[in-house]
């Protein structure tokens, strides 16, 4: 057998034992919608951009939260084998400055054969204490070490200051 | 046994809210403050002055806002209107696009 062949093969064995869970789709959206028979999910209000106006003598603290339910929902292609492993899906949203916001989402990810797996993830709040281009990072784990990923978008947060209003003098 | 702060609903309380125990989140004495005032009371206090935590170094990456909108609280809001928007180019295409062109044989 030629040397090249050799190395193809070990290559490819290797590449078998590296197969792991693959990302299908993964996006922040405001609502999913999960169909009652066979689970399909409808994503609603896909997110890339989010503008607030605030009065115009209004400063917005730091660690301001918008009570505003987002999620983060992902779909995984498993590998014969993946289902005899546990997989924990990491989620992470970072501030502008790179700061992290809140902590670090993880939820196990259960793996059956043949099957996909679909992860939601429920975002209470939305931080809004910056303007600027927030990441939200998500990765998967094994054994607490990184094994896929990670995969970021960003999302704009644009801040608009309303006019303060202009003082009219009385009429005569 | 953790417990829930029933004013900043801190939820890692090692004791429960009362017998003088104080939050260390929101400096709440429970069977002192509480006396005086109601938990929605000592709660608008706390928030009004800026929703510090009051004892140590608080947890890492805590957030006060958050930690009442998960216990299903309202939280300040510092906006007038919230709203998502698009940020990408649009075409929409349909399928036929996909398809071969064929082009038209002239008449015999």
């Amino acid at each position: 057998m030629p040397e090249s062949d050799c190395l193809l093969q070990n290559m490819n064995f290797v590449l078998r034992h590296e197969a792991m869970l693959k990302p299908f789709v993964c996006v922040p959206c405001e609502k999913v919608i999960i169909a009652k028979e066979a689970d399909v999910p409808s994503l609603i209000g896909l997110i890339s951009r989010l503008i607030l106006t605030v009065p115009a003598d209004t400063d917005i603290p730091k660690d301001a939260v918008a009570p505003k339910e987002w999620f983060v929902f992902s779909i995984w292609d498993s590998e014969p084998g993946d289902e005899q492993r546990e997989f924990v899906l990491c989620t992470q949203v970072v501030y502008p400055d790179k700061t992290q916001f809140g902590q670090i989402g993880k939820l196990k990810i259960p793996v059956e054969p043949k099957k996909r797996s679909q992860m939601l993830i429920q975002l209470q709040g939305f931080p809004i204490g910056q303007a600027g281009t927030y990441t939200v990072r998500t990765w998967v784990e094994e054994k607490e070490q990184l094994v896929v990923g990670p995969l970021e978008f960003t999302i704009e947060v644009e801040i608009i200051r309303a006019a303060a209003p202009q003082k009219t003098s009385p009429s005569p | 046994m953790k417990y829930r702060c029933p004013v900043c609903m801190f939820p890692s309380l090692p004791y429960p809210p009362s017998n003088y125990h104080i939050c260390p989140c929101c400096s709440t004495e429970f069977g002192n403050d509480d006396a005086d005032f109601t938990h929605d009371q000592l709660r608008e206090m706390w928030i009004s002055n800026g929703a510090n935590w009051f004892f140590g170094a608080p947890p890492e990456h805590w957030n006060p806002w958050m930690q009442l909108i998960r216990a299903g609280l309202d939280v300040p809001r510092p906006f007038t209107t919230l709203r998502f928007a698009n940020n990408a180019t649009v075409e929409h295409a349909r399928i036929r696009l996909l398809a071969p062109k064929y082009e038209l044989c002239p008449a015999a």
